[in-house]
């Protein structure tokens, strides 16, 4: 989808949640979250790239809708117009040593 | 590398139906699970399932999981556990986890059947331990034996709020009430009112404001919403409470499919895989089944299964035909059936004025989570007779009719589609057996003799708590709100194999109270 | 007219946003273009974030150089964001006699080439990494080497030149470039728009082929697989940039705490070019050349994994220039799997090529013609 990126968002309002961590695993709060659509990132993976909101051991497993939400409040557009996060393998995190030892080729 | 004609990843509902259905018509199949035990959720769900006799109706999600696992082993399926499926490839193949190693694997087809994971609600102290989804309540209690907390408050009034909310309760925790920022109760009626006549309170339209707490949760506050989803001022609440559950709705658990490059769709606030009426994905020969393909009930997952299994063991070449299009009508036509009623996905958020039989729906039961006394009157299986006979307190049209087949005299009757209320037939000779109270997945069923002399009357409840009272114990009586009526004696506690768990308690209450009298506590009202 | 600027840019990666940053300073119009809904969703976002000199073309090797000296120290303090840059050196590892060879090849062309570096052995690479297998024999040392992480980098750009006005558009698919009176002037996108230009830059990977061609020119460059993956947060072990002679895997670790690491396995070229998918068989690769050299990395868990596109060139260093017979045309392509460390310096050329400067650096040996038949 086409998005001419653009875009004046006016003066940055705090609110009262700014502080809440919604990632828990890297410890991103709604605020950081908040600012990084306003400095342009416009959407779920451009978020998590540039705060890494979603990108700790969990794999935003329990952050990703509360996440994807906050952005598409802060853009002002539905959520059902962002698309997830990509699914990536593995699956489960995996120690390097069990993924060395590969079988079955 | 080791190929099968079908890989399943995901031994739940929907994969253990897939694999046994694909074995079933001459495919190889493997399936592989991540967990030590197959079973998917079915393992925690120790309540009795709603449905058809086709549907498993009244059977517990755990002896459903026994049997479907017995059921895939029987057939040849080999099930590898402990072995997290890691990644989806191009040409269907996969990379398992097995040991302190990986191991390729591909199939000609694959059923993903992954599930779903909690949502989670950001509120200020989620952060703090005592926060945790239903799901994982109800794992620690159901799969660990782990009481979660003391005293719990419940977020969100779905089946799952209103399942787990019950099994906290059965295993001695403490829950204080019921919160949901929708402005009626989103699950079925009977599992909110198993809950309401303990005495659990609800609180629609409103939403979690904070847990308080340093270093654990010691309490939540809660404030009521307008139709804007503003707090509304003045309005907060303040519960002691040490376990807040969060039941919010789950995701589809796509994962694998994603980083395969299946199309997906948005459905709802996220994604779920685009499919066709029997589960195959944009990838050819990947279908899905259960909740990573939208989230339903474990009964609609099953058959979701056995129509991937199906349709697999089509695209394979091992059936076709009119024995294909026999069973996969027939399973079409289970699924349309669970599909339909008040609850439906594609009513989700709608509340009807009326049941099909143009009956009004009860406000009461949608906000209070009980049936109004005044109300409950109204529905088809609640009238008075002479003689013990049962009371189907059951008020909304949700896809179930084990009671009917469980009455050996046919004094239930439900007709046409199973989402009917039943009705009681007076003068049928109810003998009290209790089959059909026990056969209630709702417990909506109560056995009343309004009159057993000396101005008493006599009424049989479902009884799911430990320890059971003995007969002769003292207590009070509750009403459907949970509101003490009366002192109440147990009169008798009947456990037989045939009501799988379910004891049916009997206690007398004063004449007046036969039809409002529907739960007992031992201790003393104050 | 709406779609006129005065630089419009093919592709939004590291390059096309540098590139962006350093005309928006120059007071130009910048327009970019990028094809994917995401900004930097390439190659750019997708690498082992290797902040290089060593191991370099010698072609190559003065730009490397010219970014680690003036570029990247500062860049963060530029962009206003931290690109984690840690200058900690690059240890270049061999465990055989053969793996020795190599390196001190690569060691004595950096040294003609002016860069500090140099062979060490066993123990002083232990001293330096005390990590290291003992099967590691010796390394080649560049001290001056490090590495920075490429999402904040390439979006640290994107963010700096919206900032300075440089209008982005996502989701804009370049189809072609039209030339007007001789001179390229014009640019096509799928939806059917027309942007107009003074310049335009193209810095679109491995698309900046196809999308070359509509002007007739043709640059030899094919799509090879990178694979790369990421841990979980491990305490800080070691500030260097690693890889091997055999170049097994490279990566290091992040100031995060995460290793990410990139390998190599030798069937790359051999994966259809599209949406980028892993191999079933990559990260097992990589993963057996790391324990290989870090055995106590065997128990750190990998969280993720993930696939891009390296823009390889017929000669492994890449097309940079204004080609003569396309007027308005500036062209960075063929970055050949070692773009990042020097997006940068590339971009500032660019902008520099782009605006009718002198360049900073000699880009002839970078020329979309060079290329020719071997007898």
């Amino acid at each position: 989808m086409k998005n001419d990126r653009v875009r004046d968002f006016g003066e940055y309002v705090p609110a009262p949640d700014d502080d809440l961590i919604v990632c828990r695993c890297e410890e991103i709060t709604k605020g950081e979250i908040r600012k990084a659509v306003r400095d342009g990132l416009f959407n779920v993976h451009e978020v998590r790239r540039f705060i890494r909101c979603g990108m700790g051991l969990c794999q935003g497993k329990t952050c990703a809708r509360l996440v994807k939400a906050i952005i598409a409040r802060e853009l002002g557009a539905p959520v059902a117009s962002l698309s997830d996060a990509t699914g990536r393998a593995p699956m489960r995190p995996m120690e390097m040593g069990v993924l060395a030892n590969e079988t079955g080729l | 590398m080791k190929r099968y004609d079908l890989i399943v990843v995901g031994a739940g509902p929907a994969g253990l139906s897939a694999a046994a259905e694909a074995a079933s018509l001459g495919l190889g199949v493997a399936l592989f699970d991540e967990n030590a035990r197959p079973g998917g959720q079915l393992f925690k769900q120790i309540h009795k399932f709603f449905g058809s006799r086709e549907h498993k109706a009244k059977m517990r999600g755990i002896a459903i999981g026994a049997e479907l696992l017995a059921e895939a082993r029987g057939l040849g399926v080999e099930v590898f556990l402990d072995s997290p499926v890691a990644g989806l490839y191009e040409n269907r193949e996969l990379l398992v986890r097995r040991g302190d190693g990986v191991r390729h694997y591909k199939a000609d087809a694959i059923v993903v059947a992954t599930g779903a994971s909690e949502n989670m609600l950001a509120f200020e102290g989620w952060t703090l331990p005592g926060v945790m989804g239903a799901g994982a309540a109800q794992t620690m209690m159901n799969l660990n034996r782990v009481r979660p907390g003391n005293r719990a408050l419940m977020l969100g009034s779905g089946n799952v709020g209103l399942v787990v909310g019950f099994q906290l309760l059965q295993a001695g925790c403490g829950l204080a009430a019921v919160v949901d920022a929708a402005p009626h109760i989103g699950g079925y009626g009977v599992h909110a009112a198993k809950l309401a006549r303990t005495g659990v309170p609800f609180f629609p339209s409103h939403t979690v404001l904070r847990a308080e707490g340093t270093d654990r949760v010691t309490g939540a506050v809660i404030g009521r919403v307008d139709t804007d989803w503003n707090v509304v001022p003045g309005s907060e609440k303040s519960f002691a409470v040490d376990t807040i559950c969060v039941a919010v709705g789950l995701s589809p658990s796509a994962g694998l499919l994603k980083m395969a490059g299946c199309r997906m769709r948005a459905e709802g606030p996220g994604e779920v895989p685009e499919r066709d009426d029997d589960g195959e994905t944009s990838l050819g020969g990947v279908f899905v089944a259960g909740d990573v393909s939208g989230i339903e009930e474990a009964s609609a997952a099953m058959i979701e299964g056995r129509l991937s299994g199906l349709a697999a063991a089509a695209k394979l070449g091992f059936v076709g035909g009119e024995a294909l299009e026999n069973r996969r009508e027939g399973l079409r036509s289970a699924l349309g059936s669970l599909r339909d009623g008040m609850f439906t996905p594609k009513n989700r958020g709608k509340i009807p004025a009326s049941t099909s039989e143009g009956l009004p729906v009860s406000e009461s039961l949608l906000t209070n989570g009980y049936l109004g006394d005044s109300e409950a009157g109204r529905y088809p299986g609640v009238k008075s007779a002479p003689g013990v006979h049962p009371v189907l307190e059951c008020a909304q049209n949700i896809p179930c009719n084990p009671c009917r087949d469980a009455c050996p005299k046919g004094c239930i009757r439900v007709e046409g589609k199973i989402i009917a209320l039943p009705e009681f037939v007076p003068g049928s000779g109810c003998s009290g057996c209790g089959m059909c109270v026990a056969s209630c997945s709702g417990q909506a069923i109560f056995l009343v003799n309004e009159d057993i002399g000396d101005g008493k009357a006599a009424v049989t409840i479902p009884y799911e708590f430990l320890p059971l009272p003995a007969k002769g114990q003292t207590g009070t009586a509750l009403g459907r709100s949970g509101a003490p009526l009366c002192p109440a004696e147990v009169a008798e506690v009947r456990l037989i194999g045939a009501y799988d768990h379910t004891a049916l308690m009997t206690f007398t209450v004063p004449r007046e109270f036969a039809m409002t009298a529907r739960f007992w506590k031992s201790e003393v009202a104050r | 007219m709406k779609n006129t600027s005065d630089v419009l840019i093919v592709g939004s990666g590291a390059i096309g946003n540098a590139a962006a940053y350093y005309l928006a300073k120059r007071g130009l119009s910048v327009t970019v273009l990028e094809k994917s809904a995401c900004v930097g969703n390439g190659g750019s976002s997708r690498n082992g974030g290797g902040v290089r000199q060593s191991g370099r073309h010698p072609a190559e090797l003065p730009l490397a150089m010219y970014g680690v000296k003036n570029l990247w120290p500062s860049l963060s303090d530029e962009l206003g964001v931290d690109v984690e840059y840690c200058q900690g050196g690059n240890l270049r590892l061999g465990k055989t006699e053969a793996h020795l060879k190599i390196l001190t090849g690569l060691t004595e062309s950096a040294v003609v080439g002016g860069l500090d570096m140099r062979m060490i052995g066993r123990d002083e690479a232990r001293g330096i990494c005390p990590y290291l297998s003992d099967e590691v024999i010796g390394a080649g040392w560049c001290p001056t080497d490090g590495h920075a992480n490429p999402l904040l980098a390439t979006l640290g750009f994107y963010r700096a030149a919206r900032r300075l006005g440089a209008r982005f558009v996502s989701g804009a698919e370049v189809t072609g470039l039209h030339k007007i009176r001789g001179r390229v002037a014009a640019a096509k996108t799928a939806d059917g728009e027309t942007h107009g230009f003074g310049r335009a830059v193209v810095a679109a990977g491995y698309d900046s082929r196809k999308i070359l061609s509509s002007l007739g020119l043709d640059v030899p460059i094919s799509p090879l697989l990178l694979e790369t993956l990421v841990t979980e947060e491990a305490p800080r072990m070691f500030r260097q940039m690693l890889g091997t002679a055999m170049a097994d895997f490279y990566g290091h670790q992040s100031s995060h705490g995460s290793f990410v690491f990139g390998g190599t396995h030798g069937l790359e070229p051999y994966f259809a070019y599209g949406e980028p998918r892993l191999s079933s068989f990559g990260a097992s690769s990589t993963c057996r050349g790391i324990v290989g050299y870090f055995p106590v990395l065997r128990d750190l868990k990998i969280v993720r994994t993930w696939a891009g596109w390296i823009d390889d060139c017929a000669d492994h260093i890449p097309v940079i220039g204004n080609p003569e017979e396309t007027p308005g045309l500036t062209v960075a392509c063929g970055l050949s799997g070692h773009g990042f460390g020097i997006s940068p310096v590339v971009g500032l050329l660019l902008a520099q090529l782009a605006a009718g400067e002198e360049t900073s650096l000699d880009v002839s040996k970078f020329r979309y013609d060079r290329f020719r038949a071997k007898v």
